[in-house]
């Protein structure tokens, strides 16, 4: 009952200094505001940070498998086999404008001649006609891409290379894969058929020439479709690809005996080193590379992982010293809002303070009295202050916390291709906060309440009632 | 056998102001009985308030004992004395001192906070005092929404919430016009009749005095031996001053003879 009716007074106190009690109520708040948006900024950029080194780790690991499948496979390609992104402002490229290197079919036959290859197999793979823009958005800005709708890679339909090589599609979703002697028909990736729009049994006009859709496939994940590219990239958009017959791809785009890519499969691993060696001898202007080579390439990414999330780490550890700093000034803030808001009150209610304890009020009582009002105080702001916290988390927490990408804006290495790291992280960060800070913050508001309100209030309570009755 | 609410003996107050001292009050031997009607009468700086502040336990005399209802407060240390300030002591104020942001009944019930009496128990002990003053149809009204009078009357319900001892009134007409002052009075003498109240009023105003039962005289700290009895509460009833008939409290002007009160 006591309580009661000292909480009774708290309320109408604080009720009836309408515009002081918003005006402390709204400072109050923005400092629990950051309170809640700080540690969820921190929250999320950990998370982030740690999702994408999980990533990483297991990009690595299924590369690390790839690569450990092809212990018998030299690659060929007649050119440095870079995506061909280019940048926002340069024209876009098209098939044969960009100085494409073929590898003649003779070549083949002279190749699998070389002692210890068991089998050659030859690619074509070509950019579509059409291009496409695509708009990256990253935390420094946001920038267009422009690269061919699709990749078009001509594979043998030879059953026996079929049979014993990975070079098709396994996953069909829908029709069937290619056989041997098919031609005039393609099998489409499913994202390109979703971009497209066409089905099996759809035609496709490709560079002038009309294909049926026989099969879907679902692409392999990230780490097959870049187990073979020689410079690998971390964030590449899932490339749409078509699968046609070789010597179809060979004909519509004018490259008859021609071909980009060689897979040479050795009998035996002990044979590549040699295999290899001989080729890089007699064929100097082609890019070979091994399993040897494939590892060294592994590992550089790996470095180049490791180095990225260094500086997250180390970025994130930044943040988090900003992020404890600023926590304390906003806790000290918030203290030495309540305590003055308090002391305040205090010297302007001395005489109210003399009537309490000239008619029995104990030191106690008073000091609770006022006590209670700090916290009613915080209680309020801490619910405004959560509740703009909530909604405010992410503007906060970027507008207070060191800048959230950890990684260099452009890879090196990749000259004409502009690959956000960060991107991946920046887009997955959101600082929302959790019901576990939110009600440590309500806590820390209403502690502070009591702490700041301590001091007036015991000197409050320790006033001589006969001379705070004649405070005027 | 002696029924004392109140003894001082040898009561006095020295102050210290500018390596001055100042003697508010020397010697003060006081006797009240329970039931007196008391006033104290005095000039200004006579030591009046200080007296009554002391007796209240809102100051510590600096040598002289006070027995309060058989308690020397002089010897209860700092941290206990509200307990006697709640519950043998009822205060009334020149300027009313009720708080503002509460109503009229929630000001007569803020002296029973602590004292056990549940929500309902208190809010029926507040009506009944308001009922006692005459102020039942005010009970909702904060301070601001009372004229002068009716603010005082809510600060003697208020002093009466805790059955006190003694009820300290100091100056209570004193920021009142003429007629309400002597209302208030008349309003303390008719408790100090019906209730059984003991009253010690102080006052520099001898007509507002008189209407006690017992007048005493301060002057320079020290407490005069002269005493005068008081006119009109001999027969425990209330009497015109000027032809000794009874009057009612709520009388301004004597229905007998017709002269002002």
């Amino acid at each position: 009952m006591k309580a009661l009716g000292a909480l009774t007074r708290a309320v109408k106190n604080v009720s009836r200094r309408k515009i002081r009690t918003f005006l402390v109520i709204i400072a109050l708040s923005f400092s629990i505001a950051i309170m809640v948006s700080i540690p969820a900024g921190v929250i999320a950029n950990q998370k982030a940070t740690q999702g994408i080194s999980e990533d990483y780790n297991k990009i690595i690991s299924d590369i690390q498998k790839e690569i450990n499948k092809t212990a018998t496979l030299i690659e060929i390609r007649a050119s440095s086999g870079r995506p061909s992104a280019v940048p926002s402002g340069a024209p876009p490229s098209g098939f044969g404008q960009r100085g494409e290197a073929f590898i003649n079919e003779t070549v083949v036959d002279e190749i699998r001649s070389i002692e210890g290859v068991k089998d050659v197999v030859p690619f074509l793979e070509v950019s579509s006609e059409e291009t496409t823009n695509e708009t990256v958005n990253t935390p420094r800005g946001s920038f267009t891409i422009s690269r061919p709708l699709y990749t078009i890679i001509g594979v043998p339909l030879n059953s026996s290379l079929i049979d014993s090589y990975a070079i098709l599609p396994t996953n069909i979703t829908a029709g069937r894969n290619l056989y041997e002697g098919d031609s005039g028909v393609l099998l489409v990736s499913s994202n390109l058929s979703d971009y497209l729009g066409v089905g099996v049994g759809d035609k496709v006009e490709v560079y002038g020439e009309c294909f049926s859709v026989v099969g879907i496939y679902e692409p392999a994940g990230q780490a097959a479709t870049e187990v073979r590219t020689v410079y690998m990239n971390v964030y590449t958009a899932q490339r749409r690809t078509v699968y046609m017959n070789i010597s179809d791809l060979q004909r519509i785009t004018g490259n008859v005996g021609n071909t980009s890519r060689l897979d040479v499969y050795a009998a035996d691993a002990s044979y590549v080193d040699g295999i290899a060696e001989v080729i890089k001898t007699a064929y100097p202007e082609l890019y070979v590379t091994t399993y040897k080579d494939r590892l060294q390439n592994l590992e550089r990414t790996q470095e180049m992982y490791q180095t990225t999330l260094e500086n997250a780490e180390s970025t994130l550890s930044q943040m988090q010293t900003v992020a404890f700093q600023e926590i304390v000034i906003v806790i000290v803030a918030t203290s030495l809002i309540v305590l003055f808001t308090m002391l305040y009150t205090v010297r302007e209610r001395t005489k109210e303070i003399g009537i309490l304890k000239a008619i029995g009020f104990s030191n106690w009582n008073v000091m609770s009295q006022f006590m209670l009002e700090g916290i009613l105080i915080s209680l309020m702001a801490g619910v405004v202050g959560i509740a703009m916290g909530i909604v405010g988390a992410p503007l906060l927490s970027s507008l207070l916390l060191p800048s959230v990408n950890p990684f260099p804006t452009q890879q090196q290495g990749f000259p004409g291709q502009t690959v956000n790291f960060g991107t991946a992280l920046s887009q997955s960060v959101t600082a929302v906060p959790d019901l576990q800070t939110i009600l440590l913050v309500f806590g820390v508001a209403v502690a502070l309440g009591a702490v700041g309100s301590l001091y007036p209030a015991w000197r409050a309570a320790r006033t001589s009632p006969m001379e705070a009755l004649r405070y005027e | 056998m002696s029924d004392l609410i109140l003894e001082t003996e040898k009561l006095g107050k020295v102050y210290k102001l500018g390596g001055r001292q100042i003697r508010a009050l020397s010697d003060v031997n006081l006797k009240v009985e329970k039931g007196e009607f008391v006033s104290i009468m005095g000039p200004s700086g006579s030591g009046k308030t200080t007296l009554l502040n002391i007796l209240g336990c809102l100051d510590r005399p600096t040598y002289g004992k006070v027995i309060l209802d058989g308690i020397d407060v002089t010897k209860v240390s700092e941290r206990e004395l509200y307990k006697i300030r709640r519950h043998k002591v009822g205060f009334i104020f020149q300027n009313f001192n009720l708080l503002p942001y509460l109503s009229a009944i929630e000001n007569v019930e803020l002296p029973m906070e602590g004292t056990g009496k549940s929500k309902e128990e208190k809010r029926k002990r507040a009506r009944e005092l308001l009922k006692l003053v005459g102020l039942s149809e005010r009970e909702k009204h904060r301070p601001l929404r009372l004229s002068s009078g009716e603010q005082q009357r809510v600060a003697i319900a208020r002093a009466l919430a805790n059955n006190p001892a003694i009820v300290l009134a100091d100056e209570p007409t004193g920021n009142l016009d003429s007629k309400t002052g002597y209302e208030i009075v008349r309003l303390l003498g008719k408790l100090n009749i019906d209730q059984g109240t003991t009253i010690i009023m102080v006052t520099h105003d001898s007509h507002k005095a008189a209407h006690a039962g017992r007048m005493l005289f301060l002057s320079d700290g020290k407490l005069l031996a002269k005493e005068k009895q008081g006119k009109h509460l001999l027969k425990k009833e209330l009497i015109c001053p000027h032809c000794g008939r009874e009057i009612q409290p709520d009388d301004t002007f004597c229905p007998r003879c017709g002269k002002k009160l």
